[in-house]
């Protein structure tokens, strides 16, 4: 990824970033509710967007903890080989949270592509 | 997967210290760097390689850069604010466990007490002094109120003093 897609790719990451969160944690496990810790969302927006949207810790933790304190966010902390690893899953109102978001995010999308076209390719009306 | 040791994950506590990470953010820093590191290894670094690379990218400015998006998002709300003392405000982001915090929460009811004993202590030294002076005693005088009014004040701020330091033992177990 070049320099400048990566400053504007934060700069739009910036605005998503809790539809982002939110939207991965609403996605149902075989287990039941699904449940991450910080590392793990970076490694899945990394994996799932081949590594062109990477999260750095910067900016992903500040964005946790105020879900967290929200209450649309639940933690688990979990001790893992002598350090403590904090578990993320939805609260129901986190649930439709995310749902509320990602359809104003889709809008959104839609309606900046609009813009984006060219006025010829508008359909009359 | 190589796992990290406890003296590995110890090296990277230090950094993060040494870099000014908050509390709040300290032990989920930790395990991110860790799982990173591990990563590195994962993919054939050696061990200090991958820790170089890892500190390298969890600089001050990185760390610095994070506190302050942290503040900005997670600042108290107007209707907190409205219910936050100033001492809250203050310390919203700062280690409120290392004893200032509740040094300057108590500091009103400590100075009371201590106001009140000390004008106990007084009373009960002029009552003193005055029935020493007049070699007889009588608690229906002006001097006997005094000595009274001076052992209760100092009974009042003793219990209060005793009682505080129990709830505060209570809350820090």
């Amino acid at each position: 990824m070049s320099t400048i897609m990566e400053a504007s790719g934060q700069e739009f990451l910036r605005g998503t970033l809790k539809t982002i969160v939110l939207n991965l944690l609403a996605e149902p496990t075989p287990t039941g509710p699904r449940r991450m810790y910080g590392y793990e969302i970076t490694q899945a927006v990394h994996d799932r967007t081949r590594g062109d949207i990477t999260l750095s810790f910067g900016a992903l933790y500040p964005v946790l903890h105020k879900l967290e304190q929200d209450g649309l966010l639940l933690t688990d902390t979990v001790e893992v080989e002598g350090r403590l690893r904090k578990y993320y899953s939805l609260t129901p109102q986190g649930n439709q949270a995310a749902i509320q978001k990602t359809s104003d995010f889709e809008r959104f999308v839609r309606s900046v592509r609009s813009l984006l076209q060219s006025p010829g390719e508008l359909l009359p009306g | 997967m190589e796992k990290l040791n406890d003296g590995q994950v110890a090296t990277l506590r230090r950094h993060l210290l040494k870099t000014g990470t908050s509390d709040a953010l300290i032990d989920e820093l930790i395990d991110h760097l860790a799982c990173e590191v591990e990563h590195y290894v994962w993919i054939g670094l050696p061990f200090d390689k991958a820790l170089e690379t890892v500190t390298d990218q969890a600089t001050h400015t990185a760390v610095r850069h994070l506190r302050e998006r942290y503040q900005v998002e997670l600042t108290m709300s107007d209707e907190q604010l409205q219910k936050a003392s100033l001492d809250d405000i203050v310390f919203q982001f700062r280690n409120k466990a290392y004893g200032a915090y509740d040094l300057r929460q108590s500091y009103r009811l400590t100075m009371r007490n201590a106001i009140i004993m000390g004008i106990s202590f007084c009373l009960m030294l002029v009552a003193i002094l005055d029935g020493l002076n007049r070699k007889e005693w009588s608690y229906v005088s002006l001097t006997g109120l005094a000595w009274i009014l001076g052992v209760a004040g100092m009974t009042y701020a003793g219990v209060s003093w005793y009682l505080a330091r129990v709830r505060e033992q209570q809350y820090s177990v």
